[in-house]
């Protein structure tokens, strides 16, 4: 009998059901520091998480040491008798799921000689600007996540991951780019030279005048700006606490009509593919925001039995460290398509910041970084010091279009967006 | 295998609780455990490092798989390494005035609740506390001979209220962390006060983007040391070019009557007894009187650039040591708080923080205040929010015209190469000229 079976077993005595959330995993690393390799790691980890749940008490714990699973086990237990209890709707049961999409690529390997390819892509892209290399590396990763529970849930799933980054300086002007897929289709010479690129082109930026302007956001600001202000407030447990300024707002228009928010579990051209969350109930397409209109929220089981909705499958786990809370798969936005930079904008390649942002009004005053003014699809002026201010739930309704072109970063898929008449600080 | 250079052993092992309390119902609450090591070798051209779960410091087989393992790794380096020689000693860890473990789980949750409890006031639509609760037996040994044990045990909670009115939601929280023990017990007007404001909060303006005169409370000028001044001073940042302060030793950058420094040795949260490379703990002054003075370092850092002290190598359990703020302040000035507000006369009052980043290469920072108040004819009056400040390194800390005598520190953590650690930041009362402010509504 494996320890996993005897967990259950010895669960089941106490409580009236039992979760185990485990993940294996290593990786390898190579750190740059200049143009050299300064720090290569190796790391090995594993993690369990019991979750157990006794009428409508639902304890948790975590370990990396499955050798001591009694105690985690106890310590799960020990924590389900403290809480309140709430509805519950069980765990999910059996289920047989088709053959899963492939999000594990062979071909990224966990040695030495497949990170120096990548490191050498790096540096021979940083070369095709006048920039210098700060800092930056390359990761290649394999995980293996599974769960298993008391009512006959259990499957397993491997994953892939591989990632480069680069950070550049010209003069005191900086630049940075990263790539991040599961399969070995890294372009690191595209990535270097992006990085190399926006360091040299920031260089001697000219002062901006504060005022009204139509800005683009790179895939990377969207990202950074909607991902604590926008995001959360999908959450329906946000949303139920009085956390959310979309509360009461379903079915409402909350963005320019051609605006799409949803997530994809399914695809694989993220990060976050997957047929079952990570409570095993199984994922499927969410339509957050539809044609404008809000249209769903994300719901995880604990949220969705207390407030008598359905799980959405959006349970997500950072690692084995501790119980599912509610987020996305491969969140994507999509809206009517443009040449995002042929009319006269600033163009917005990342901001400092965006954290300091309000979360639950969406209001926000970040720096910018590598700006510039654009038109006629090219970036023709570097902006040297600016900041933007606004509203990220406003910016919605004044979206003019996306790109084609997105960009995978992390668990989201996001285009560059144009945006009306916003604030920009400068002088 | 080849003999490493140098080898180092660090081995964390322990336990984290955690509480949450979320409009009126104990959430979760429980306990978790972890035990993590890293071992870091180095090579003829840099280091290799070997990071694993559930160590035995006693299996010398497998610490010697470990350490062929990390040459092995070491040998697709290419960067001539030296280190700096170092001595080790043990500052001792700050008793606790109350030890949490002896504390039931029940009673640390009664306790919480009654602190979110105290949030709920008319207008308030949400309340959530948090308490986490971290103990940690730090084992490091190294191929010099140096071993040391010491234990740390770090707690502390947040409480969050949201204001609802007419479809408009404002937040306002509070948060306490310590090393000096358990910190729960007569807090529930902690909860009250992040209430109030909150409430307070629905009916400030939006902030005006504009150049102005600013006060800068405690918390929110900690910030802007950390962000303005520290990251820049760190050592590995200097060494790979990514900040502007590097070769700039002895120029000045701020007022005379300007220093900045760094210390681990004090009890505070971002106190370290040795740092994660077995140096002893020093205090550094990034800038002193108006000039930059030293970098942070760990030993590789000092050896290649020199101009400051070790003991500033820190590590999340598992993670590599890297060169990282502690506890970091600007130094009181002479001048008395009510004196930085006749001399503002009109400008605006920041307090509170939610938050900096810095791109120290740039020499960019930007960081933003939880709310802040006009100030007219030198009083405060109407209350503003979303208000962010942001600047240039080399210029903005000229811009300091008076620093009050009324420091405070405040606790937070601090993110940097995917590691978090405990900090605190601090300052009294300063008055910034001409400080650029970000708000949403233009003129």
């Amino acid at each position: 009998m494996s320890w996993i079976e005897r967990a259950i077993t010895e669960g089941l005595k106490k409580v009236d059901e039992i979760e185990i959330f485990t993940v294996e995993g290593q990786s390898i690393t190579a750190e740059l520091r200049g143009k050299s390799i300064s720090v290569a790691k190796e790391e090995s980890s594993s993690g369990i998480c019991i979750r157990t749940i006794d009428k409508g008490r639902i304890g948790a714990s975590s370990t990396n040491n499955p050798i001591e699973w009694e105690r985690c086990l106890q310590a799960a237990i020990s924590a389900g008798k403290l809480v309140s209890p709430q509805e519950w709707s069980g765990l999910p049961g059996q289920q047989n799921f088709p053959s899963s999409k492939p999000c594990s690529d062979p071909q990224v390997q966990l040695g030495p000689a497949f990170l120096k390819d990548i490191i050498y892509g790096l540096i021979e892209g940083s070369k095709q600007y006048n920039a210098d290399i700060t800092s930056g590396g390359a990761e290649a990763s394999r995980t293996r996540i599974s769960l298993e529970n008391s009512n006959g849930f259990q499957a397993s799933v491997d994953y892939t991951d591989n990632s480069c980054s680069l950070e550049t300086i010209h003069e005191s002007s900086t630049g940075n780019e990263f790539d991040m897929s599961w399969e070995a289709k890294l372009d690191p010479f595209q990535t270097g030279k992006t990085a190399a690129f926006y360091a040299e082109k920031s260089w001697k930026g000219s002062d901006i005048n504060t005022g009204t302007y139509d800005i683009v956001l790179s895939p990377m600001a969207l990202g950074e700006l909607i991902e604590s202000t926008l995001i959360p407030a999908l959450s329906g447990k946000n949303v139920h606490a009085g956390r959310s300024l979309l509360k009461d707002k379903l079915n409402e228009e909350i963005a320019v009509n051609s605006l799409k928010v949803y997530d994809l579990p399914s695809t694989t051209e993220g990060l976050g593919s997957v047929l079952w969350d990570t409570e095993g109930t199984p994922t499927k397409r969410i339509d957050f925001i539809k044609n404008g209109a809000l249209n769903a929220f994300a719901y995880d089981i604990r949220t969705a039995s207390r407030y008598g909705k359905v799980s959405t499958g959006s349970a997500v786990r950072s690692g084995a460290s501790g119980s599912p809370g509610i987020g996305h798969h491969n969140l994507l936005v999509e809206g009517r398509n443009t040449e995002v930079l042929e009319e006269p904008a600033v163009f917005i390649k990342s901001v400092v910041g965006a954290h300091t942002a309000n979360p639950m009004s969406g209001d926000f005053s970040v720096e910018l970084s590598n700006a510039f003014l654009a038109e006629n699809g090219e970036l023709t002026t570097p902006v040297r010091k600016a900041m933007l201010a606004g509203n990220v739930f406003e910016m919605l309704k004044v979206i003019q279009g996306v790109s084609k072109e997105r960009k995978v970063i992390g668990d989201m898929i996001l285009p560059s967006v144009r945006i009306h008449d916003q604030t920009v600080i400068g002088v | 295998m080849k003999e490493p250079e140098y080898y180092e052993i660090r081995h964390i092992k322990g336990e984290t609780t955690q509480i949450e309390v979320d409009n009126g119902r104990l959430e979760s609450g429980g306990t978790s455990f972890f035990d993590v090591a890293v071992i870091r070798v180095l090579g003829d051209s840099g280091w290799g490092v070997v990071s694993v779960d559930t160590f035995d410091p006693d299996n010398k087989k497998k610490l010697n798989e470990y350490l062929a393992q990390g040459m092995a790794l070491a040998s697709i380096t290419g960067e001539k390494v030296k280190i700096e020689p170092t001595e080790a000693f043990l500052l001792p860890v700050p008793s606790l005035k109350e030890n949490p473990t002896g504390i039931s789980l029940e009673e640390k949750a009664d306790l919480l609740m009654g602190i979110e409890r105290s949030a709920k006031i008319d207008s308030i639509v949400s309340t959530r506390a948090n308490y986490i609760e971290k103990h940690e037996e730090v084992l490091f040994f190294d191929s010099s001979g140096k071993e040391f044990t010491y234990n740390t045990t770090r707690c502390g909670f947040n409480v969050l209220a949201v204001a609802g009115k007419n479809g408009l939601i404002q937040m306002a929280s509070e948060r306490e962390h310590t090393i000096e023990g358990f910190n729960l017990r007569h807090k529930a007007e902690t909860g009250l006060l992040s209430a109030e404001l909150a409430v307070s909060l629905l009916d400030a303006k939006p902030a005006k983007a504009l150049t102005v005169n600013a006060v800068l409370d405690p918390e929110l000028a900690g910030v802007f040391a950390h962000e303005a001044v520290g990251h820049a001073g760190e050592g590995d940042l200097v060494l790979e070019g990514s900040s502007v302060l590097k070769g700039r030793i002895g120029e000045d950058i701020g007022p005379d009557f300007l220093t900045i420094s760094d210390d681990p040795t004090l009890p505070l949260f971002g106190f370290e007894p040795v740092d994660a490379e077995g140096s002893t703990v020093v205090k550094t002054d990034i800038v002193r009187n108006g000039k930059i003075n030293a970098f942070l370092h760990n030993r590789e850092t000092l050896c290649r650039i020199g101009d400051g002290q070790l003991g500033h190598a820190r590590a999340m359990a598992g993670s590599v040591p890297i060169v990282r703020m502690s506890n970091t302040f600007i130094e009181n000035g002479d001048a008395k708080r009510e004196e930085l507000f006749s001399e503002c006369r009109e400008g605006v009052y920041l307090k509170g923080s939610r938050g900096g980043q810095v791109d120290p290469g740039r020499g960019v920072f930007q960081f933003n205040a939880e709310y802040g108040y006009l100030i007219e004819n030198g009083e405060c009056t109407r209350m503003i929010r979303d208000v962010s400040l942001s600047g240039e390194i080399l210029s903005t800390l000229h811009s300091i015209l008076l620093c009050a005598n009324d420091r405070q520190m405040n606790e937070g953590y601090c993110g940097k190469g995917g590691q978090s650690v405990p900090v605190s930041d601090g300052a009294p009362h300063i008055l910034l000229s001409n400080a650029v402010v970000g708000g949403s509504v233009v003129d």
